[in-house]
């Protein structure tokens, strides 16, 4: 049983107050989390304390900056059940996709090669794919969504996977909170000796993901959805995988000799991460895991399967909105998609805004899903571990007050 | 012209400076892109007069009259966005398009409606202006 109260006294931002007079409620989880006061104080002490480059310099900061970027990785590889060195820090899960496409399907896929995604993924892990299809001649196949329960048409994944050679989907789909059977698509893709990348930016904040346990072959993971801070994230690998890729980008760091002949790399994680790394942010991530880890995420899942239940029942009662997904779905993650039948979804963000309630309002970079869906864009409402059921009340209400006014 | 923006819109801006709150705006605002007398028809919108970028649709058509004046008709499917280019259609039309090319939408803000100048990229009333005055500026100099 989490104690919410408690949680929101970690997370400053929640005693904000809008330039109109209304308190946040911040209901646009699944585009970022807030960040616990712990987060911001990780990286406000490295900058104040021991900013450094870390693995350059042979110096006292340089150590201690070095020392916290990599025991920031085997925290977060730890959290995820993965090996340190075969975690790959990234921009986020964005990069970790293009890093699988870049780095690893370019150098082992070819002319004819299928890949297969689905209706639902966002546009991170459809775009690299096309491009890579431009680029080598492989085959992008399209899963559809069962129109009616919004679930992926398992029928048609099956018949998908025949000859295919990598399997992408995303865990939980940041449109409909619909958690995906991922575990039955990497028992069946790998019964087909298909290698499998698994987007789980929606779904680490929700459940507890352990790479060796499912037993895919890429995990593309953000910290900012997890309560980590914006531009990190990671790509999880195996020891076999790791070794099958490519360098993505090349430069500082990355290399083992430099000549005017050529160059060499490193093995491992170290060729992939080129540049300055992120050290802040990785320090920041750690500290959210470590934030993270005082809770059981399947209470998370069940606070947040609750509130956002609530809500969809709710909702569903307003004259004119339809929701989209299954906010009642146990597996559900608590993003809830809706639309007024009247009301521009523009226009009703931004009076929902006028209340206080931030909600996410577009095509949540998902183009394809809104043309499964018959709609240009919706609105959605995330819920997150800080929320509460008072808040998704007083949302109801002002929503209720919306419709009847401007409808 | 007053400084910021033409003297007959001053009514305008005082009525929604009157309102109540936010929400009272917003519906006053409705109200006006229900009421738009110059409005872009929804048959009339191209791929060549909309406008690139917004979350909403969004298309504007900036003419000149016989006697050279600006004439905007705007149309978008976003209520907020309508409202407010009916608003500026009010501002602009009939004015020489060389004072058109200089107008801010300073009365947007004066209006209580300052969210509606956020530089956020999906923003369609900010995008919608910046053509009107561009358009403005292109055919003073023709």
């Amino acid at each position: 049983m989490l104690d919410v109260k408690a949680i929101r006294a970690d997370f400053p931002i929640l005693d904000r107050i809008l330039p109109n007079g209304k308190n946040l409620v911040y209901f646009d989880n699944a585009a970022t989390s807030q960040k616990p006061q712990c987060v911001i104080d990780a990286m406000s002490n490295f900058y104040e304390n021991y900013n450094s480059n870390a693995h350059r310099s042979n110096h006292t900061l340089a150590d201690e900056a070095s020392s916290a970027l990599e025991n920031a990785r085997n925290q977060i590889s730890n959290f995820f059940g993965a090996k340190p060195e075969n975690m790959i820090y990234t921009s986020g899960a964005t990069e970790a996709i293009n890093l699988v496409s870049y780095g690893w399907a370019k150098n082992n896929l070819d002319n004819g090669d299928v890949i297969v995604i689905t209706e639902m993924e966002h546009h991170a892990d459809i775009v690299p794919w096309q491009e890579l299809s431009k680029e080598k001649g492989v085959e992008v196949r399209y899963v559809p969504i069962n129109n009616e329960t919004f679930m992926l048409d398992m029928e048609a994944f099956e018949i998908a996977l025949e000859g295919a050679a990598l399997v992408c989907v995303t865990h939980t789909s940041n449109v409909l909170g619909i958690r995906n059977p991922i575990e039955e698509i990497i028992r069946m893709s790998k019964k087909n000796n298909c290698k499998v990348l698994i987007d789980c930016a929606q779904g680490a904040p929700h459940e507890k993901i352990n790479f060796e346990e499912l037993g895919a072959d890429f995990l593309a993971i953000s910290a900012h959805k997890m309560a980590g801070p914006t531009g990190i994230g990671c790509l999880l690998t195996s020891n076999e995988r790791i070794q099958e890729m490519g360098p993505f980008m090349t430069g500082g760091s990355m290399i083992k000799k430099v000549t005017i002949d050529g160059s060499t790399y490193k093995n491992g994680h170290e060729m992939f991460e080129t540049g300055t790394p992120r050290i802040a942010e990785a320090i920041g991530w750690g500290a959210a895991v470590g934030w993270l880890e005082q809770f059981n995420m399947v209470d998370i899942h069940k606070h947040v399967h609750e509130i956002a239940a609530y809500a969809g029942k709710e909702m569903i009662k307003i004259p004119g909105i339809k929701i989209f997904g299954d906010p009642t779905n146990k597996d559900s993650s608590g993003a809830v998609s809706f639309l007024h039948e009247t009301i521009q979804s523009q226009d009703l963000a931004l009076l929902l805004d006028q209340g206080g309630y931030a909600v996410r309002t577009g095509h949540h970079c998902a183009q394809p899903l809104m043309d499964a869906l018959g709609v240009p864009s919706t609105n959605r409402a995330s819920f997150w571990i800080y929320n509460t059921q008072e808040e998704v009340e007083g949302f109801i209400t002002h929503l209720k007050y919306i419709c009847e006014k401007f409808a | 012209m007053s400084l910021l923006w033409p003297e007959h819109l001053d009514d305008i801006v005082e009525e929604f400076k009157d309102c109540f709150d936010s929400m009272e705006r917003y519906e006053l605002l409705f109200d006006y892109a229900k009421n738009n007398p110059n409005p872009l028809p929804v048959e009339e919108w191209t791929e060549e007069n909309q406008i690139l970028g917004c979350q909403s649709r969004a298309h504007v058509i900036c003419t000149l009259d016989e006697e050279g004046l600006f004439i905007l008709k705007a149309g978008a499917d976003a209520q907020i966005v309508q409202g407010l280019m009916t608003i500026t259609a009010i501002a602009v039309n009939g004015m020489e398009p060389v004072k058109v090319s200089k107008l801010t939408p300073a009365y947007v803000e004066e209006m209580g409606l300052k969210t509606a100048l956020s530089p956020n990229r999906a923003n369609g009333f900010l995008n919608m202006f910046n053509r009107v005055i561009k358009e403005a500026k292109i055919l003073s100099e023709t």
